[in-house]
């Protein structure tokens, strides 16, 4: 008798383990809307590490990237009801337009500083970059080189913060012109044109040091 | 014709190097796994939260309060033109009622005139009253 209520228990909590591990997150989001602390941290457990990956397209210190974790879930958290509002996007995708957000904000507020200015390219770093445009299908090892990612972060620093958003979400998220005008809340026409003008801008950037 | 396609040539290696560049600038995984693995994020965001909580409470208590006196405001100025109001007709007709007295009339000062003026017209003796009444009596007694 005691076996079979032993077993019947530890099935139980087996099923409600099991439940607690497939609860989607919109369960999840509809919980923590009601104060459950635990259905936040589960979600912050499931998209930190996206909401990181977002933040380091855009800033390199991991300071900065966890600076944008931390706000794009407080953000979150304090819209929950928002999110609960409007079910036909996922939670994922939800997040992740909160992100972007931030980043931009980040952005935006860093090119208003006076002490954020722009480092100079240096002589070497100008010389390395006429090679790489002068010999054919040198630009695709650009990755791998060693000065890559500083000379990359000086050119970009150049570019408005508009202007950086659209070509990473472009180039490197690989999102559709309407995915990122759902993204940011901008027309699609806008999106076109941003991204135009964007790469006009950064042809200007780079022809400067050629 | 031949300088335009060198240049259009040109944009295209300018853009294939600018979209490497990028794509440069964005490779951080290993930063962003270091960032998002990082002790105690979690409680550093709750406390964050809670920051924003009391942040918010403190703003919307000053909220309230700006509310109740916006509220306030309307009623109280309401309740000063009443009594401005009250104040300025009571005032006034008392003025007017006073116009129309014989103190005003007479003036406050002149009390011996006034005395005089209802000595006059106030005070019959006991004498005047028999008169009178003795005067019916014979009128009524001739007829």
């Amino acid at each position: 008798m005691d076996e079979t209520a032993d077993k019947t228990g530890y099935a139980t909590l087996e099923e409600s383990a099991q439940t607690s591990v497939e609860q989607s997150d919109t369960e999840l989001v509809t919980k923590a809307s009601r104060g459950d602390e635990s259905a936040f941290e589960e979600l912050f457990n499931r998209h930190r590490r996206r909401v990181a990956l977002i933040a380091s397209r855009f800033f390199r210190r991991p300071e900065q990237i966890e600076e944008i974790v931390q706000e794009s879930f407080t953000k979150a958290y304090f819209a929950l009801g928002d999110f609960s509002n409007q079910q036909e996007t996922s939670f994922a995708s939800w997040l992740a337009r909160i992100s972007f957000n931030t980043c931009y904000d980040e952005l935006r507020r860093l090119k208003r500083r006076p002490e954020s200015s722009m480092s100079e390219v240096s002589e070497e770093e100008a010389s390395w970059l006429k090679e790489q445009l002068r010999v054919e299908g040198a630009a695709g090892n650009i990755e791998s080189a060693v000065v890559a990612r500083d000379l990359a972060s000086k050119l970009l620093s150049r570019l408005s913060p508009e202007d950086r958003l659209v070509l990473i979400m472009l180039d490197v998220e690989g999102l559709s012109v309407s995915e990122i005008a759902g993204l940011t809340g901008w027309s699609i026409s806008k999106v076109k044109v941003r991204a135009h003008r964007a790469r006009a801008s950064l042809r200007r950037v780079l022809d400067r040091f050629l | 014709m031949a300088g335009k396609k060198s240049s259009r040539e040109s944009d295209e290696r300018l853009d294939l190097l600018g979209h490497e560049i990028i794509r440069a600038s964005a490779s951080n995984e290993e930063e962003a796994e270091r960032a998002s693995a990082s002790p105690f994020l979690y409680t550093r965001l709750r406390s964050r939260i809670a920051a924003e909580i009391e942040r918010r409470e403190e703003g919307e208590r000053w909220f309230t309060i700006l509310k109740v006196v916006w509220r306030a405001v309307p009623a109280m100025a309401l309740v000063a033109i009443l009594a401005i109001t009250l104040f300025l007709s009571t005032t006034f007709s008392s003025r007017t009622s006073n116009g129309f007295s014989d103190e005003a009339l007479l003036g406050e000062r002149g009390t011996e005139v006034e005395s005089v003026v209802f000595a006059d017209t106030r005070n019959i003796s006991n004498d005047d009253v028999l008169a009178t009444v003795i005067n019916e009596d014979d009128q009524e007694a001739s007829r």
